[in-house]
């Protein structure tokens, strides 16, 4: 039973970070390398401040949040002038920057060895021990995502970032200010990314710099990919594909030996096929182009 | 009134608009014409923002949009131009001479965002004023139904732009510009591709903005049927300079005209 737990919550804390991301590639039409970094943020923020002040996490999770917005416009006002490609490197740099400071700056985040005993938190009073209350909890905070997110992607604000997407200039010719736009989008998809880590850090009890690697924005960008970008489906589709199938693949028996080497290869053969068959996703509207 | 003075911009070594001198009157439709290469997309350009003049300027009103430089105490030019997204705040709309509308996006939507007054599109102001963005939100699409009414398309309200038929889309982006209130309509070959039938309703709608509701209309057209028709005013436009101007009669019996360009 805790092992469905454990699967339900990955899915709720994945759930955040491909909204998050979709807010960018379903809406702006860029991609993203850099969004484990603010996934990372989230999750320092809470870990550090809950085990050396004993802070709320709740007031952690809100800290990330703007801590995350304050160091994406670091990135956000010098490369969103980029176009496309431009912009996937810089979100690149960004990205190993931010690991090699989670790695080098021992005295703060402790380098290599991690961040152990994040305490867990309480839920109306209630300390969350078990698989089930942080589930419900994991269940709260990214259902109030879902519905702000949902909000936020029907609302004119969403309609002006799609329409950015299908043709700057138009826009820009409609008075439009699409600098602007594009780094608020980017600010509150990095400050959304940033509630994913205060979950994580809370839920694993422990988090070093591995947790968020190039490997992990990769992966963050396969769910949105995979799912589909663009409207809200898509995420919620491809949250729970990328999630389930490693699940699924344990029991097909696979020798523990090659099991981690297959796993990749049949992402990759997924990814590859989705591409030329349907590069919109399961259930996506945005072509990438 | 929009004004261009002594317009001129080099590409290269090429003058592709060379020391142009118009006013545009608000209530008439000055068509510029000429041979392709001309100059006159890239006057649009430099009206618009996309380019910015290497001499000359452009004035709206009393607002100049693309001021002549002045010198500081260190003696370096500086300029404050606008960008093209002020110059359309200002009211300054363009048609482009491709069809360009937000393809995955539908009718309703591709009208709506022609607003220049839409509540709601910072995130922050739609969270903290919602009940005002959603007032403003209802009021626009009631508009922009409107406009779909008039132009017969309020069936397809929810279809995708892409969907359209290529003089369908011509014509969602024109209504665009009307339901954005501009002042200064910049058309580019607004009727080039288009069904004889398509053409009388998007003549329609540009004398309807004209005459009715007063715009300031700017036509770059080939068709010199419809250049004959809608004009008040004409400037004939060669090599980047302008080579002849006048009432559409004048203008289009011109023998130099006639020769460079109607080739008769």
């Amino acid at each position: 039973m805790n092992y469905l737990f454990h699967v339900l919550i990955m899915i709720c804390i994945y759930l955040i970070l491909s909204l998050s991301i979709n807010l960018l590639v379903g809406y702006i039409g860029l991609l993203s390398l850099c969004h484990a970094a603010f996934y990372a943020i989230g999750a320092y923020t809470t870990a550090i401040l809950t085990v050396e002040a004993g802070a709320n996490f709740y007031l952690t999770l809100v800290l990330g949040f703007f801590l995350s917005i304050l160091l994406s416009l670091v990135i956000a006002v010098p490369s969103l002038r980029l176009k496309g490609d431009y912009f996937l490197l810089a979100s690149l740099g960004f990205q190993i920057i931010m690991f090699n400071i989670l790695n080098n700056w021992v005295k703060l985040t402790k380098g290599p060895y991690g961040i152990a005993g994040i305490p867990k938190p309480n839920l109306f009073g209630i300390l969350v021990n078990s698989q089930v209350l942080f589930f419900i909890l994991a269940l709260l905070i990214s259902g109030v995502v879902l519905l702000f997110m949902n909000f936020t992607y029907t609302s004119p604000f969403g309609r002006v970032l799609k329409a950015i997407r299908e043709d700057e200039i138009l826009i820009l010719s409609l008075g439009r200010n699409t600098f602007l736009l594009k780094i608020s989008a980017f600010a509150l998809s990095a400050g959304i990314a940033s509630i994913a880590g205060s979950m994580y850090s809370v839920y694993a009890t422990y988090i070093d710099p591995t947790c968020f690697t190039l490997d992990e924005s990769i992966f963050i960008l396969s769910i949105i990919l995979v799912g589909g970008s663009g409207n809200f489906r898509g995420p919620i589709i491809g949250t729970i594909f990328m999630i389930l199938l490693p699940e699924v693949l344990r029991f097909i028996g696979i020798p523990d030996t090659i099991a981690p080497n297959v796993r990749q290869m049949i992402y990759g053969a997924i990814l590859v096929i989705l591409m030329i068959k349907r590069p919109q996703g399961i259930a996506g509207e945005y072509k990438m182009e | 009134m929009l004004r261009i003075i002594n317009l001129t911009k080099y590409f290269g070594g090429i003058k592709a608009v060379d020391n142009v001198t118009i006013d545009f009157k608000p209530g008439k439709i000055t068509s510029l014409i000429g041979p392709n290469g001309a100059g006159k997309s890239t006057i649009f350009n430099l009206i618009n923002g996309f380019l910015r003049p290497d001499h000359g300027e452009v004035i709206l009103d009393s607002t100049s949009i693309c001021p002549t430089g002045s010198k500081n105490i260190r003696g370096e030019i500086k300029l404050h131009k606008m960008k093209p997204y002020e110059i359309a705040q200002i009211g300054i709309g363009r048609l482009f001479q491709d069809v360009r509308n937000f393809k995955k996006l539908n009718c309703l939507d591709n009208l709506i965002l022609g607003s220049r007054d839409i509540k709601g599109e910072k995130l922050i102001e739609t969270l903290m004023h919602f009940q005002i963005c959603k007032k403003v939100e209802s009021e626009l699409k009631k508009e922009a139904i409107r406009y779909l009414q008039l132009l017969g398309l309020e069936e397809r309200q929810n279809a995708f732009a892409e969907d359209l038929s290529f003089g369908e889309q011509k014509l969602i982006s024109l209504a665009r510009l009307l339901l954005g209130k501009y002042d200064v309509l910049l058309l580019d070959e607004p009727t080039a591709g288009i069904n004889p039938f398509m053409i009388e309703r998007i003549l329609d709608l540009i004398i309807k903005a004209a005459k009715e509701m007063h715009k300031t209309v700017i036509l770059i057209e080939h068709n010199m049927n419809v250049v004959y028709r809608v004009s008040d005013w004409i400037y004939f436009i060669n090599n980047g300079a302008l080579s002849a101007f006048g009432l559409p009669d004048e203008v289009l019996n011109d023998p130099e005209v006639r020769k460079i360009y109607i080739g008769l």
